[in-house]
């Protein structure tokens, strides 16, 4: 099933490589694509790709980004050429053996530059086996170059599909440690857990001791897991002076079960009055 | 060490700048113990030598991207104990270091092996105060793995532990990282738990540890709230550093938070014991740090294997005001 979606997915994704490309670029690829030991060529080819194809951002076809769309993968009409072929090579290659497959790709990553990194973990989803990449995942996740965490955390939906608990959960909160677009975390909602909550209860107590604004998108995280420890954070960040938090801690409350912060809420008429009007929503941060 | 923060954002926060004014700091003598000299110009050891630093600890860290093979560890070791000890005593400034394993690079397990290996050729080295920066970063299981085996070849080895605390989920890695430690039975009073905040201080100090503090722009302390940890909590076993770095920070943050102090109306008493006694006392427990060693002669002709810093005819202190470079 994921196989069949997948290949749909590279068809196109090859179309729009080939609309962007020159001819001589496209007979360097076809080239490559043909070769007998791809493994061995396949590190040269990445590297050096960028000269062929040139880095202008793609033209992609009403058409095309329809399909994207639905697929998914819509968010592939922000990068550049030669971003989008590299990804497309890699998708490309044999999955038959998952051993060569492995040797020839994790090497790219040891001596990766910072556009050839941000391919790499753009490519992730695309590659087969997603199962052998959960630690480069991981890995990427410490990196320190704010390209390539966006790489990996916006936009991309290879780390909540694949990554464990711990992985998953250092990479939303780095995402908010370097404030990266929260929105754009792929299954930001659905793998949200306890241990995630409590953690960044207690980034956001360490934020107002330093005197520092807690992001709001921060709350939405919190909201299914309040207990009675975490109410007594809420309730120092509603009597915080900061409007967008109280809102933010307000919303996170509508959306549980918890009674006791329900009632509290109700003691805020403002507050009481925004979330019954109906205007408060996650995107409103 | 950060990448995107808010740093517009932050700096409006801060308000209206206030000038440095090192007189009110003169002749006062500084101690940074944790400072990563290897990413720093010489430009920074003048300046610090000028402020009044005289001696410094430079402990192993990433290098902002992770090594992929373990000669980068060692060569990276040498140069500690080596070329950048050389490079500092050219300003007067007296250049410890720790050794360890850092903690993110504890994730490569083939590697973290093999850097276990040859750990103990250096942190017997003269000039080593201690096993450092060590710690978590994720709190990873690998993580914690080789913070262990460390803290036992620290314990081996009589030394003092540097101990790295994690930016994400700090309380909790604070709360692990000293767990661990009194588990290995290291008496808390050789462990520095390093980069503490208002939320973290006050079990360190309870539980016998030492509190370093980092002050670092945007991402870490800033040094005003520094003067008030030391006005709630005084001066026994807390220091300040500047984790100076690749990153956008500020070798002279010890001279600065001093100077800040003293217009804030600490005691003279109490700034020398958070920038200057205070870490000598704790990494000289390792007995390769000697308070009488700070003010050795500068030797401008020393070399370092045949090389020098002072390029021939190179005057010690070029004219960073004139045009002519020559």
């Amino acid at each position: 099933m994921r196989n069949e979606h997948m290949k749909a997915v590279n068809e196109i994704i090859g179309a729009v490589v080939k609309n962007n490309i020159s001819v001589a670029a496209e007979k360097w690829l076809e080239e490559f694509s043909q070769a007998q030991d791809q493994a061995t060529l396949l590190a040269r080819a990445f590297v050096m790709l960028p000269r062929k194809t040139g880095k202008l951002p793609v033209a992609i076809s009403e058409e095309q980004q329809a399909v994207l769309d639905a697929a998914g993968f819509g968010y592939i009409s922000s990068w550049t050429i030669d971003r989008l072929t590299r990804v497309w090579l890699l998708a490309g290659l044999d999955p038959g053996d998952k051993e060569l497959l492995f040797s020839s790709v994790n090497p790219l990553f040891l001596s990766a530059e910072v556009n050839e990194a941000v391919a790499l973990y753009s490519a992730l989803p695309f590659l087969p086996h997603p199962e052998i990449w959960t630690k480069r995942c991981a890995e990427g996740i410490r990196s320190n170059i704010g390209s390539v965490l966006e790489a990996i955390m916006e936009n991309n939906p290879y780390p909540a599909a694949n990554l464990d608990e711990a992985a998953w959960n250092q990479l939303v909160l780095k995402a908010f440690f370097t404030e990266k677009n929260i929105k754009l975390i792929v299954g930001l909602d659905q793998r949200a857990n306890l241990l995630l909550a409590l953690t960044l209860v207690d980034y956001a107590q360490e934020r107002w001791a330093a005197g520092r604004e807690v992001h709001p998108q921060l709350w939405r995280l919190v909201g299914r897991f309040i207990n009675p420890e975490i109410f007594e954070t809420l309730k120092t960040g509603l009597q915080h002076y900061n409007q967008m938090e109280q809102r933010a801690i307000a919303l996170a409350i509508s959306q549980s079960d918890y009674q006791p912060a329900k009632d509290y809420i109700n003691t805020f008429p403002e507050l009481k009055l925004a979330l019954a009007d109906g205007s408060l929503n996650w995107n409103s941060f | 060490m950060c990448c995107s923060s808010s740093i517009e954002r932050d700096k409006a926060m801060m308000g209206e700048p206030e000038a440095f004014d090192i007189s009110a700091v003169k002749g006062m003598k500084f101690f940074d113990p944790h400072v990563h000299m290897t990413s720093r110009t010489t430009d920074d050891y003048q300046a610090m030598a000028d402020a009044g630093v005289v001696a410094l600890i430079e402990p192993a860290f990433w290098l902002g991207q992770p090594r992929t093979g373990l000669d980068s560890f060692r060569d990276y070791y040498s140069s500690l104990i080596g070329w950048e000890r050389f490079r500092s005593s050219q300003f007067g400034i007296k250049h410890y270091c720790t050794i360890g394993l850092n903690s993110r690079e504890a994730n490569n397990e083939s590697l973290a092996e093999q850097v276990m290996e040859i750990l103990p050729l250096f942190i017997y080295k003269e000039g080593v105060v201690g096993v450092g920066e060590i710690g978590f970063d994720d709190q990873t299981a690998a993580e914690e793995k080789y913070y262990r085996l460390q803290l036992e070849l620290a314990k081996e080895a009589g030394l003092p532990v540097q101990v790295h605390t994690p930016h994400r989920d700090k309380k909790k890695g604070t709360q692990r990282s000293m767990d661990i430690a009194l588990e290995h039975g290291l008496d808390p009073y050789s462990v520095i738990i390093d980069h503490n905040n208002e939320e973290t201080v006050k079990e360190v100090l309870d539980r016998g540890f030492w509190a370093a503090f980092t002050i670092y722009p945007f991402t870490k302390m800033g040094n005003e709230r520094m003067v008030e940890i030391v006005k709630q909590y005084g001066s026994e076993r807390i220091m300040v550093n500047s984790a100076a770095d690749w990153g956008i920070s500020d070798p002279l943050a010890v001279p600065k938070t001093a100077a800040l102090m003293k217009m804030r109306g600490l005691s003279d008493q109490d700034i020398q014991l958070v920038t200057y006694n205070n870490a000598i006392k704790a990494f000289a427990q390792s007995g390769q740090l000697d308070e009488s060693d700070f003010n050795a002669q500068i030797d401008l002709t020393e070399k370092f294997e045949g090389n020098t810093i002072l390029r021939g005819g190179q005057q010690p202190r070029p004219d960073k005001s004139s045009i002519i470079i020559s």
